[in-house]
């Protein structure tokens, strides 16, 4: 390959050269077990056409005759290939795991390195899933490293043993096999691919169709539309059906002309070794046969190559840096500026602002460019003076404690989640924060307290509990700013009164500022500077 | 083999493998034959009959014929097996789609969840039923097919290969009973560490906002070394059964070879009841190599089986999901009185979170509205109605019906959504899924009652204008109008409308609130907004 590296292909080069000695056993494994097999199967027909010969030719001939050496060769060769394929599993998979937890790591931090719009576009379960998927692809960039040294033990085997032979036979062999990956190549890349994409295609508009049905779920009941709407996916699904159907067809008709190529081989083998002795024609023969079809298993791995290739290519596209402006300046965070249209606020190190408007408005968007989740919009955040957006993204992190609308949790433990926001917090700090959340009691009676698994994402705890913990981690974290996103949706009332005390009496503590949106009049009545997102008529949406 | 106690997914599975009955197990079994035509004719072509010269032509085309033809049977069994695989997934999704769209309030999850499992989910069974279902049974068929040929050539031959199987076969058991068992276990925990990357991609915004980059990365890199230290000593295990497969595949060949050249020699140490010519154990030393074959693909398919078994886990959950009762037939003469009378709607998935209290009185032919922010429980209220959220507490009562006692008002309400279902038809089929017995005269004055004169006139073949099932070309006020005329077709009582003019602009709202006001008439009728000048046509307007 040409040209500097992309990002994935520097990280896979060198985890290449850190497993080097696990790589080499593993090829020389690989390259033993093919040689295992076409010697044990060429060798085996060998010692039988030559027993048959001598056997023939009398007691004589049988008493001259060798036996020792070939079926003690014989049995070599079966307990070589069976350590060599264990061998080659072995050191493979272990150079693919090493390499894989390096790489695992280093793309982790690339992802939290690049682009925060990128990166928030794969929180969505559906995107991380690809990703994941896709760095396992990677694996295989390390376990398929033996296959051609696989390849080329059994061509080389094969060689010497045709060679014995007749040299037609090792030309019309090497022809057949060239003729076979060649073959391979371009099925790969021509017939396997476009049955691929077409499923990809299929399933993602079956998705579109479920949702937007499922999301009318009230009209089919009043209309009794269930058993149509079934009807009508499962005609969008049918078309899924033939894309499938016609992806494994493709792969099958890949195999049909390597099999035609294998027996050609092998016939015309037969043909050129007509003259020979039998026991090197039997030789001829088998060895032929046993390589080229392993060669076909190797010419198959091409079949994958497209989507290795697409799987290389959405990960480069994800640890591309982002572009990085100039150094940024200290900021304390003393005076944020914001400005929405018409209405323009300026808060001072401690205010409270209300941040209100309908669903749609950007108040959600507006405290994600705050924290650097996404570009800030031109003009309309200033921090100490200076605009948002000629600093570098992420530059303001610091300044502020977002708890966000979804209440988003990582898998672990509640001691976890709440270290996210300050690794140094002890645990009296931690339960203060729980206590002002409204959540201690609750964490309490858990058996194992603050080291209590709250499941994937959070799932073993209900949406208030998340919300409560959401909001607990951001009053944890020692920054100027607290920015709220719907703190108490969902909470019922005497719960909400008390959160909402607890956070006033903390914010009069530490002379935090807060940005709160919220629909509700109790979070809102903290605050003593409103914005009404309403009030800036480009930002509303209109149906087109 | 222990009987392990029937799972429902186990029990779904092989429902499914009955459904696709014996043929693409027989047609992968049939590679066998192809398999034993050119061992013989490989046979044939270099030990001939008594007076025909070796490499006859007629045998070496054989040898071509057969591979070319085991190539083609490839394909084909591949093609019928994916026939096969569609017919049993689209019965599957259908009876899936029937269970999430009919099951009872609160139990079907998120959209998301979903979608996956009608879609993600049952492509999965996909691999199951194309690779591996034919594979276990060609395992088992395919294996005794050679050695029956084997046989009529060699009866100890054949009792050779056999011999090999049985102590393969018991191994199996071996690793894949109490090895596999332990394997498992581990591979369970390892999922979940392996898990704690994808989980953190996931969670990256909330990790950059706390700007817990760096830590999180040094928990993905142990944990990423952890799992790739704990895997190996699990795959170690693991690759003794592909170790003992090769070993065994390798001890049937050389045992083969070991015998024929000893009895060709003459030199068995013990007596044999044969004494067959080289042709007979030069065949069945070809044909050890294919006793082994199917084994070595059933092993292949390994991981489509879990893919399969972890997918049927997740479906066959969906299929017992409690279904909801048919809502009662519930129709009234004239406008009904309806009340909500401390109505608690509940979530399945979240306990702690109700909606509700709720009271509220609507008079015979009243309109009232339900105002409040996003979020406040507004659609809740009104899904209430359908059975599409569960009432936890409190009843709601319908010209004298409760649903406490009924489930579901289905069939009394006629409800205008905020994004109407289509589907692929003309725009007066569209209107006549509320009524399919509706006249085209009935169509065609609702259609003009709802406002949609003008939009059918511009369009070329009015109410017969084909619509695709995004209604690409329509307007969202022109899809809420047909929503609206598809409500005011069906003879029921109570409209319900759930924020009827949201995204559209002032004058498409005014416009649409006229039509509403008309349509009001001689119905009751309950509305969710967020615009006041809806709720300003409504008699009463509760704020939640």
């Amino acid at each position: 390959m040409t040209g500097p590296a992309s990002p994935l292909q520097a990280l896979v080069r060198r985890q290449r050269r850190q497993q080097a000695d696990a790589l080499r056993i593993a090829c020389a494994a690989a390259a033993a077990v093919s040689l295992a097999a076409v010697g044990l199967l060429g060798l085996s027909g060998w010692f039988l056409a030559a027993a048959a010969l001598s056997g023939a030719a009398g007691p004589a001939a049988v008493l001259g005759f060798n036996y020792v050496f070939p079926s003690a060769g014989i049995r070599f060769l079966a307990i070589a290939r069976t350590a060599a394929r264990y061998g080659e599993r072995v050191a493979g998979h272990q150079a693919a795991l090493s390499a894989l937890a390096e790489i695992r790591p280093a793309l982790f931090a690339g992802l939290a390195a690049g682009d925060p719009a990128r990166t928030l576009a794969l929180s969505s379960g559906e995107a991380s899933g690809r990703l994941v998927q896709d760095v396992d692809a990677i694996e295989t960039l390390f376990v398929r490293r033996s296959a051609p040294w696989a390849a080329g033990a059994s061509v080389a085997a094969a060689v010497v043993l045709l060679t014995l032979a007749s040299p037609w036979a090792t030309g019309i062999f090497l022809a057949g096999f060239a003729a076979q990956l060649w073959l391979g190549a371009w099925l790969g890349r021509r017939v396997s691919s476009v049955p691929g994409a077409a499923v990809l295609a299929a399933s993602a508009a079956l998705k579109d169709s479920f949702q937007s049905v499922a999301a009318a779920a009230p009209e089919l009941r009043c209309y009794g539309l269930q058993d149509r709407l079934v009807d009508m996916l499962m005609d969008r699904a049918a078309a899924l059906g033939e894309a499938r159907r016609a992806a494994w067809s493709a792969e099958g008709v890949a195999g049909l002309p390597q099999a035609c190529l294998t027996g050609l081989t092998v016939a015309l083998v037969l043909a050129v070794t007509a003259a020979q002795p039998l026991p090197l024609a039997v030789l001829a023969a088998l060895a032929a046969s046993v390589a080229m079809e392993g060669g076909a298993g190797f010419a198959r791995m091409f079949d994958r190559d497209g989507a290795m290739r697409a799987a290389s290519l959405r990960l480069d596209e994800v640890l591309r840096p982002a572009p990085q402006a100039a150094v940024a300046p200290a900021l304390s965070g003393a005076r944020i500026g914001l400005r929405q249209g018409a209405a323009e606020v300026t808060l001072a190190a401690g205010d409270r602002l209300a941040l209100t408007g309908r669903s749609g408005t950007g108040k959600t968007r507006l405290l994600e460019a705050l924290v650097g989740l996404r570009a800030a919009p031109p003009g309309q955040i200033r921090i100490d003076g200076v605009p948002l957006e000629t600093l570098p993204t992420g530059a303001a992190r610091a300044l502020f404690a977002l708890a966000p609308q979804d209440a988003g949790m990582i898998s672990g433990t509640v001691r976890e989640n709440l270290h996210l926001a300050d690794p140094a917090a002890d645990d009296a700090a931690l339960w203060a924060a729980l206590e002002d959340a409204c959540l201690a009691g609750k964490i309490r009676t858990l058996p194992q307290g603050l080291d209590s698994w709250i499941g994937e994402g959070g799932a073993r705890l209900s949406g208030g509990e998340r919300r409560r913990l959401g909001l607990a981690r951001a009053c944890l974290r020692p920054a100027p700013w607290l920015l709220l996103d719907e703190p108490t949706e969902g909470l019922d009332a005497a719960t909400e009164t008390a959160v909402v005390a607890a956070l006033a009496a903390r914010l009069a503590r530490t002379g935090q500022g807060a940005i709160i949106v919220s629909h509700r009049p109790a979070p809102l009545s903290l605050c003593a500077t409103a914005l009404d997102l309403d009030a800036a008529p480009q930002l509303v949406c209109t149906d087109g | 083999m222990t009987k392990r106690p029937a799972t429902p997914e186990a029990a779904l599975l092989s429902r499914s493998a009955r459904r696709a009955g014996p043929w693409p197990g027989l047609a992968a079994s049939a590679d066998a034959l192809p398999a034993i035509g050119f061992a013989f004719c490989l046979t044939q072509a270099l030990a001939p009959a008594a007076g025909e010269a070796r490499m006859a032509l007629p045998w070496l085309i054989g040898v071509a014929a057969f591979a070319a033809l085991r190539g083609l049977l490839a394909w084909l069994a591949l093609r019928l097996a994916a026939a096969r695989a569609h017919v049993i997934k689209a019965e599957l999704r259908r009876c899936v789609l029937l269970a999430l769209f009919g099951a009872r309030a609160g139990a079907a999850g998120l959209v998301g969840a979903e979608t996956t499992a009608v879609v993600d989910d049952i492509e999965a069974l996909d691999g199951y039923f194309v690779r591996f279902a034919p594979a276990r049974s060609a395992a088992a068929l395919a294996p005794m097919l050679v050695l029956a040929a084997a046989a009529i050539a060699s009866p100890i031959g054949a009792g050779l290969l056999l011999a090999t199987l049985i102590p393969f076969v018991l191994l199996m058991i071996v690793a894949g009973g109490a090895a596999a068992g332990a394997a498992r276990r581990q591979l369970d925990a390892l999922s979940r560490l392996s898990g704690l990357f994808a989980d953190r991609v996931r969670a990256l915004p909330l990790i950059l906002a706390f700007q817990a980059e760096a830590a999180e990365t040094r928990r993905v890199a142990q944990a990423a070394r952890e799992v790739g230290s704990r895997t190996l000593s699990v795959l170690r295990i693991a690759f003794i059964s592909s170790a003992g497969l090769e070993f065994f595949a390798a001890l049937s060949v050389a045992l083969v070879a070991v015998y024929a050249g000893f009895s060709l020699l003459g030199l068995l140490p013990f007596k044999v009841p044969e004494s067959p010519d080289f042709a007979r154990l030069f065949f069945v030393l070809a044909l050890a190599p294919e006793f082994y074959t199917p084994l070595r693909r059933l092993a292949a398919a390994y991981h489509e089986k879990q893919l399969g078994e972890a997918a049927a886990a997740r479906l066959a959950a969906r299929l017992a999901l409690p279904q909801a009762p048919a809502a009662p037939r519930l129709r009234f003469a004239e406008p009904p009185e309806l009340s909500f009378e401390s109505a608690t709607a509940g979530f399945a998935d979240d306990p702690d979170l109700r909606i509700g209290p709720f009271d509220l009185h609507v008079p015979k032919g009243g309109i009232a509205a339900l105002m409040g922010p996003s979020g406040a429980g507004k659609t809740t209220l009104l899904r209430l109605l359908v059975g599409e959220s569960s009432l936890a507490a409190g009843d709601v009562t319908l010209g004298g019906h409760s649903l406490g006692a009924t489930g579901s008002f289905a069939d009394a309400i006629a409800w205008a959504g905020q994004a109407p279902v289509l589907l692929p038809g003309s725009i007066a089929e569209n209107i006549a899924l509320a009524q399919p017995e509706a006249t085209a005269d009935e169509i065609a004055a609702v259609a003009s009652q709802a406002g949609l004169g003008d939009m059918l006139r511009r369009r070329p073949g009015g109410l017969q204008a084909r619509l695709d099932e995004r209604g690409s070309g329509l307007s969202g006020g022109e899809r809420r109008r047909i929503g609206l005329a598809r409500a005011l077709l069906k003879p029921a009582r109570l409209l319900v409308l759930d924020e009827p003019t949201a995204n559209l602009d002032a004058a498409a709202e005014a416009e649409m609130i006229d039509l509403l006001r008309r349509a009001a008439r001689g119905r009751t009728v309950l509305l969710a907004t967020h615009s006041a000048a809806v709720a300003a046509m409504a008699d009463q307007v509760v704020r939640l």
